[in-house]
């Protein structure tokens, strides 16, 4: 059974497909408890009479993470969960009750979506050759009521143009005939509310969903790793992979191959893990398996951690290890990089919240992380040669790196912050242990990040079996023919900022404007154009040689910059409020959204040309006619100036 | 056993007081009670805690517990067997769980009837309103007399006042 969909609507839907492409809908009846835990029964006796007599309440016993627990099931929702709550003056312990029902039937049944080979769960080969459309709309959504510009890919490539009305239903005819299984649709979430709008007005059928029935999934925004991030409201079909290739980050990061990666772990519908963040699937997948082995999901996160002394909690609260580089160039380099070091430590030492009391304790996060972190492994080794898997190691590669935030996170089901501390603990002790090692055999150790050093020295094959030897995790090298370390302003090592270039020819950039999301693309293609000039050095001595020519790029994008187009120059930001009491481009930013009628809110994307950044000026990306040369000219020196550093700093040879 | 806050300020055991009050106050208050090491003292705070860098108790009768949920927080509060329960108010805890307000301000009453509990915050907000509703007394400190060092080192650095005037020109420019 190769599961499409699946929906829980009075029941379990799985919308199935065959070998021949047919899908079709299966129906199942399935009504399970939730679990009641009370401390004193005897004190609830008249609640519990009415939950047995109105809501099958039985006695019972079930498995927490800690052990067992007796208590009741109770086959209600979770509107009577929560006045159970209150009844019980919150003494109630309730598990099991937002498990997802059509999540929880498929690990209860041992099936998964888009696979059907039940041993196959963990393997990266799996078919994604699904009938798929691609829908690419031209126009702003946030600006246009109706689409008027579309190319649609199918078999064949097709463009639609004209008026909105006519347009949007000449698309719903190509949906209905080329009939595809995934639907991948730029701003697929803004767009369908409209386009329902629009077919409920003209009295038409929306296509996208095989049943007409849609779930809607409420717009929020929301912190996620420190910036605020905006989810937009989504109509979700029945039967049919919808995908918001803008909106989505699992497709983006991982492509189509990384949302069904997602779904087969997470036990989620493909269309609810394209949806979702990392940091959500990995929750998820955590639920699925725990629901799996028979283990209940607690439904309050009300474990808090244990009293400490003030000093213990200093000692453990320290989170990552660093050590700051010193500023410079640096010919061969070579940065060892442990692959996925939280949860392969979570494996290795047993760490979760059950095991911190008993640590003799077989732990349910290490047992349910390990094949992922084996699985990851695999993928990071065959996509060197083989790029198809590339999507599913990035998925895997964000899963994993979430799962250890989330043993800190406030509502993780199965977190604790215990864990949380114990791991950055052992991420500490393993890479001091690695730089003593390091130093012990000779090398130099240049700069560390948490799970990364970089060294001087060899010879490096040998460093890096002792390190695996020592410290029982692999890590993996990249050689650099030459690494630019970029100092702060106030002359230190900056942690997050250099490049290089690798033995592979190609470069390796962090933190500068050739990689960041928000520089204008004008300052952004400048500095690409200059990295890829100073790639074609071998050493510091030929990148010397090509300053004169990576130079000139710099001046040749000043002179033409008067004349850019005004597009080019437009500064992404993710804002995270809507109100600002000081003046700020920022502010002038959303102000501008808001007088062109584009409501924002906190977390979403805007994009803005600086008109005059001494008066706080700028247009959104749309409306921008002039802009501010001498502002955009600092930002270019600034551009510069971080490539200007590789050929005025001290160079460093090993030895 | 009581803890001074201000002269005629003080809060005894078998009460549960709300303190609005400058941070440099209650750290004052409770950095510099020799008294308060003979009893076993309970921190609540949350993720982000103003106050915990600031407080140099090191004797064992010190500990910290920090829920990260209002529910965790009711646990913690429950749980409580201290002389002392002080909890740094985190308005962030509620933001998802009204519900808990009610339960956990009636908890802090509870504990407050064998401890003392201090429920503590630098300013009013819906959240401390509704759980100071129940509390013995409500105690609000202004801060009209010296600066808190930490806003004295800010002013200095942006070139105002500790009162946030502008600070009047010391030296003379030289072109």
């Amino acid at each position: 059974m190769w599961v499409l969909d699946t929906v829980y609507r009075d029941g379990v839907d799985l919308w199935c497909r065959d070998a021949s492409g047919t899908v079709t809908r299966k129906h199942y009846a399935y009504d399970p408890p939730f679990y009641l835990h009370l401390a004193d029964p005897s004190a609830h006796h008249e609640m519990l009479d009415v939950l047995e007599a109105e809501f099958k309440a039985e006695p019972c016993s079930f498995f927490t993470l800690f052990g067992e627990l007796d208590g009741f099931s109770v086959h209600g929702n979770r509107q009577l969960a929560e006045q159970i709550e209150q009844q019980t003056r919150f003494d109630a312990r309730l598990f099991n009750v937002d498990v997802r029902r059509d999540q929880q039937f498929m690990a209860e049944q041992g099936i998964f979506p888009c696979g059907d080979d039940p041993g196959s769960r963990f393997s990266a080969d799996f078919s994604c050759s699904l009938r798929r459309m691609e829908i690419c709309i031209r126009d702003d959504p946030a600006r246009t009521p109706l689409c008027t510009e579309v190319e649609v890919t199918g078999d064949c490539t097709e463009t639609l143009h004209g008026p909105g009305h006519t347009v949007v239903a000449d698309l719903f005819g190509l949906v209905e005939s080329i009939d595809p299984e995934v639907i991948l649709m730029s701003h697929a979430d803004t767009w369908l509310p409209k386009f329902r709008a629009f077919s409920v007005e003209k009295g038409l059928t929306m296509p996208f969903s095989r049943n007409g029935k849609y779930r809607q999934m409420s717009s929020r925004s929301y912190w996620s790793y420190g910036r605020m991030e905006h989810k937009e409201a989504a109509l979700i079909p029945d039967g049919r992979v919808l995908i918001d290739t803008d909106e989505s980050f699992v497709y983006r990061e991982g492509g189509l191959a990384g949302v069904l990666m997602a779904s087969r772990l997470s036990g989620l519908s493909p269309n609810m893990a394209a949806r979702f963040t990392p940091g959500t699937l990995i929750s998820s997948y955590e639920v699925y398996e725990a629901v799996k082995r028979g283990i209940v999901v607690p439904f309050r996160k009300a474990d808090a951690e244990t009293a400490r002394k003030l000093a213990d909690l200093r000692a453990a609260d320290r989170g990552g290890m660093m050590f700051q580089p010193k500023p410079g160039i640096y010919e061969n380099v070579n940065e060892l990089d442990f692959t996925s070091m939280y949860p392969s430590i979570i494996v290795r030492y047993n760490l979760s919240p059950e095991t911190l009391e008993n640590p003799s304790a077989k732990g349910f996060l290490p047992a349910v992380l390990a094949p992922v972190v084996s699985l990851r492994r695999e993928t990071k080794e065959r996509k060197r040669t083989e790029p198809r898997y590339a999507g599913i190691d990035t998925l895997l590669k964000w899963m994993l790196v979430t799962c250890f935030g989330y043993t800190g996170y406030k509502n993780a089901k199965f977190g604790r912050i215990e864990v949380h501390e114990a791991i950055t603990a052992r991420s500490r002790d393993i890479l001091i242990q690695t730089k003593d090692l390091a130093e012990s055999m000779g090398f130099v150790v240049l700069h560390g990040i948490v799970d990364c050093l970089w060294v001087q020295g060899s010879p490096v094959e040998v460093l890096q079996q002792r390190i695996g030897d020592v410290t029982g995790l692999r890590a993996e090298n990249e050689h650099f023919d030459w690494i630019v370390f970029l100092p702060l302003n106030d002359g230190f090592g900056a942690y997050n900022r250099y490049y290089g270039r690798l033995s592979d020819g190609s470069m390796k950039v962090r933190g500068i404007a050739a990689r960041r999301h928000d520089a204008p693309d004008i300052i952004r293609s400048m500095q690409q154009e200059m990295l890829e000039v100073m790639c074609t050095a071998k050493d510091t001595g030929e990148l010397a040689r090509v300053r004169d020519k990576v130079r000139k790029i710099y001046l040749a994008a000043l002179q033409r910059l008067p004349l850019a187009d005004p597009r080019t120059l437009a500064i992404s930001r993710r804002i995270s409020r809507t109100r600002y009491t000081h003046r700020c481009l920022e502010g002038a930013a959303v102000q501008a959204y808001r007088d062109d009628g584009v409501e924002v809110a906190p977390g979403m994307k805007i994009r803005y040309i600086v008109r005059d950044a001494r008066r706080y000026q700028v247009d959104p990306e749309w409306r921008a006619k002039t802009f501010d040369v001498p502002y955009y000219r600092s930002l270019m020196e600034k551009a510069w100036n971080d490539i200007a550093y590789a050929f005025g700093g001290r160079v460093m040879r090993p030895g | 056993m009581q803890i001074r806050l201000r002269p005629g300020i003080t809060l005894r055991v078998g009460t549960f007081s709300a303190v609005i009050a400058p941070e440099h106050v209650i750290t004052a208050a409770l950095n510099e009670n020799p008294e308060l090491e003979r009893f076993l003292f309970l921190f609540v705070c949350g993720n982000y805690s103003r106050l915990i860098s600031h407080i140099g108790r090191t004797a064992s009768s010190f500990e910290v517990r920090r829920p990260f949920t209002a529910d965790q927080l009711l646990t913690v509060i429950r749980e409580a067997a201290h002389t002392i329960i002080f909890i740094e108010h985190d308005p962030s805890l509620f933001e998802t769980a009204e519900r808990l307000l009610e339960p956990v301000g009636s908890a802090l009453k509870e504990a407050g009837r064998e401890a003392l509990v201090v429920l503590y915050a630098p300013s009013m907000d819906r959240p401390f309103a509704a759980l100071a509703r129940q509390a013995d007394r409500l105690i609000e400190i202004v801060n009209t007399g010296e600066p808190d060092p930490r806003q004295r080192m800010a002013a200095v650095r942006s070139g105002h006042r500790a009162d946030g005037r502008p600070q009047a020109q010391t030296t003379l420019e030289v072109q």
